[in-house]
């Protein structure tokens, strides 16, 4: 187990003496995010606030109670409230312009002060989360609380006499409210995704496919060496020592798949549902590419074929994978082909736990599968390495 | 302590090592001395269990090394023929490296890397990068790393190749530190003046077989004190045979049209009879080598050809 370790550190050491290879490792990922936000913009601009809009065909007492309750604190630092009417709110909600769309209809107030019941209209946007939703919960409890109100004292309410509202509000004990808020999600006439979000897996995959291919190389240059002559006539074995560049790896692709995603996230503004499972996916999935490559690269007679074969193995499959480009502009048959792909299977996989779309059953097969294919994959190396590669 | 027997290794029709067989004792310097593709680095790597015999016996300090192995390369250090070190890690990196993979811990290694650092004399280069190292440091290194367990047998493959003759000296120093300490030191070379100068007692092989073993002494007794003389020119080969024949005790070990080595006694004494012979035969000698009793010409002897071609 120690000698697991120790293996790891020396692939650690001899990685930060070769600070180019290993910025660049970094580097792709951060300069897709870069680039994506150059293009797409969304870094360094204040932080949004959400846009509501009201229509308020009642313009009474009640209904300007209701949409001055935005302007006040904290809320006023979350919205930017705009008075429309019907046509223009519904127009510029379904255009995706604001993140609810209020309709308080005409009666209100007669409802209110007469016990009668009443539905409010709220639109709220799918592409947005939080915004939407603290514009419901505000406006249920202001529903709720009128509800009261209106069911104890709506005869006060018509005379002013508020210390009788008071008394009657802490007596009551019924329900449910007559007035209504009717919420509606707009239907998104298409399911878009951002450039940023299509392109993060695709790069983000073509640098960490590029990789496991180098670095399955580089067990070419330790033979050559003698290196792994040595480490076969020691105690410690070539079993450990694979293990710890195994390791090595699974370090690099984790680093990289969290910096990246981390940066996408915070400066490229690209959706990240699910940031520890996307990268633990890409780190898992990663190692597994490395030591299939290794297999492979352990198969050719010499360091120049062994070179050759990788490149012709991995960058068709990129190309067809999803690690050049993603699957959403591909020609349908390619995309379908490239879907059956290891890499592009990850990538899929990798998409979906992405976006928290991925069900948690689903994820768990794949792991299951990831972690067999990898394990065997491991076996068969060690097999190599210990017949006749190490010699 | 190492104990071959009869070892032999096969790749397919070729027999790389065939019956091979010698014990190299504790505080011993044994030498395989014999030209390149003579099956030196294949005994090596059945000793080390790099590879596995086609027949025979390996043990290392008791330990079969097919059956045993891990327990009989516990007590092993392999300082290969090549120089088997990270180039871009330091010199004290890769003797944590090599050093870990021993089972070496701290501080016990750290203290061991202090002392082979001093010992090989790169404790001032010692966080320097391995690929900025002459050729005669990175040997001195590889042979750190093969040594920072303090291996009880030490197997040692060729490790002077390449090295510039200032080097060589503190790496022989260095062997011969190893077997006082009580180590016992198996080292294969190619060069006949180390092996004549380092090695206790010694095994020629040629094509995968001992041809002579025991001490220097043993072996130089074997050419009972004969001269080596090598003669290029142009020569009728059966002509010049019949033409020396005649002269006093001497031997033809090789004729050819343009090369004749002849074993004799007092060879410059009857260097004019020679020639005399020679050219009656319709021989003409244009050189003439005269080599004392050795290793080279005990090799010569045994084999009809010289070490290094």
């Amino acid at each position: 187990m120690r000698f697991i370790w120790i293996s790891t550190l020396k692939d650690l050491w001899r990685a930060r003496r070769d600070p180019f290879a290993f910025t660049t490792w970094l580097a792709i990922p951060l300069l897709i995010v870069v680039m994506l936000n150059v293009v797409f913009g969304g870094g360094g601009a204040p932080v949004p606030k959400g846009r509501l809009l009201i229509a308020d065909e009642d313009s009474s007492l009640a209904s300007n109670v209701l949409a001055t309750a935005f302007h006040r604190d904290p809320l006023d630092k979350m919205f930017v409230i705009e008075k429309v009417d019907r046509q223009e709110g519904r127009e510029r909600i379904d255009h995706g312009e604001a993140s609810a769309f209020l309709i308080i209809p005409k009666g209100l107030q007669q409802a209110f002060s007469h016990n009668q019941p009443f539905r409010l209209q709220l639109f709220t946007n799918p592409s947005q989360r939080i915004s939407p939703q603290i514009v419901e919960e505000t406006l249920s409890l202001m529903v709720e609380g009128g509800f009261y109100v209106q069911h104890m004292a709506a005869a006060e309410l018509r005379s002013a006499n508020f210390g009788a509202v008071y008394r009657r509000v802490m007596s009551l004990q019924k329900g449910p409210p007559l007035i209504e808020l009717e919420t509606q999600v707009i239907q998104e006439k298409k399911q878009t995704k951002g450039l940023g979000a299509l392109f993060l897996p695709t790069m983000l995959y073509m640098s960490i496919w590029m990789i496991a291919g180098v670095q399955a190389g580089d067990i070419w240059k330790e033979r050559m060496s003698g290196a792994l002559r040595r480490v076969a006539v020691a105690p410690a074995g070539l079993g450990a020592f694979l293990a710890g560049r195994v390791v090595f790896i699974a370090l690099v692709f984790g680093a990289i798949a969290f910096a990246g995603l981390s940066v996408a996230r915070s400066m490229g503004g690209v959706p990240v549902a699910n940031l520890a499972g996307s990268a633990a996916w890409a780190m898992l999935s990663g190692t597994a590419f490395y030591v299939l490559l290794l297999l492979l690269t352990m198969q050719s007679s010499n360091q120049y074929t062994a070179h050759v074969l990788v490149n012709l193995v991995t960058l068709p499959l990129a190309l067809v994978g999803g690690c050049f480009f993603p699957f959403e502009i591909m020609p349908a048959w390619m995309a379908a082909i490239g879907r059956l792909t290891p890499n592009g299977w990850a990538v899929q996989q990798f998409s979906s736990i992405l976006t928290g779309s991925a069900e948690a059953r689903e994820v768990a097969l794949a792991l299951a599968g990831l972690v067999a294919v990898s394990a065997l994959a491991f076996v068969l190396a060690l097999r190599r390495l210990r017949g006749s590669f190490a010699v | 302590m190492i104990e071959v027997e009869q070892l032999r290794k096969s790749y397919g029709e070729l027999t790389a090592v065939d019956g091979v067989s010698f014990t190299a004792r504790p505080g011993e310097i044994f030498g395989l001395l014999g030209p390149n593709g003579a099956g030196k680095t294949t005994t090596i790597g059945c000793i080390s269990g790099l590879l596995q015999p086609t027949a025979g016996c390996v043990r290392v300090m008791g330990h079969d090394v097919v059956r045993e192995g891990t327990a009989a390369r516990r007590a092993l250090g392999v300082v290969p023929q090549e120089i088997a070190l990270y180039e871009d890690l330091s010199a004290v990196e890769n003797l944590k490296y090599w050093g870990g993979s021993q089972g070496l811990r701290n501080p016990q290694l750290r203290e061991r890397i202090r002392e082979v650092l001093e010992l090989t004399g790169l404790e001032d280069r010692s966080t320097d990068l391995v690929k900025r190292f002459s050729g005669g440091m990175k040997r001195r290194l590889n042979f750190a790393c093969g040594i920072v367990h303090r291996p009880q047998v030490l197997l040692l493959d060729e490790p002077t190749v390449g090295v510039d003759p200032q080097s060589r000296v503190r790496l022989l120093e260095l062997v011969r530190a190893q077997a006082q300490a009580g180590a016992c030191v198996l080292y294969t070379t190619h060069y006949m003046e180390e092996a004549e100068t380092l090695c206790d007692r010694l095994a020629i092989v040629d094509h995968g077989k001992v041809i002579a073993a025991g001490t220097l002494a043993e072996l130089r007794s074997m050419l009972a004190e004969r001269d080596l003389l090598r003669l290029s020119g142009v020569f009728q080969p059966e002509a010049a045979r019949a033409a020396v024949a005649p002269i006093d005790q001497i031997e033809v070990l090789q004729a050819e049209d343009n090369l004749l080595v002849l074993s004799l006694q007092e060879a410059s004494r009857k260097l004019p009879a020679i020639f005399a012979a020679l050219e009656a035969a319709g021989g003409e000698v244009r050189g003439t080598t005269l080599t004392q009793p050795s290793l080279e010409s005990l090799f010569i002897k045994l084999t009809g050809k010289e070490l290094r071609e």
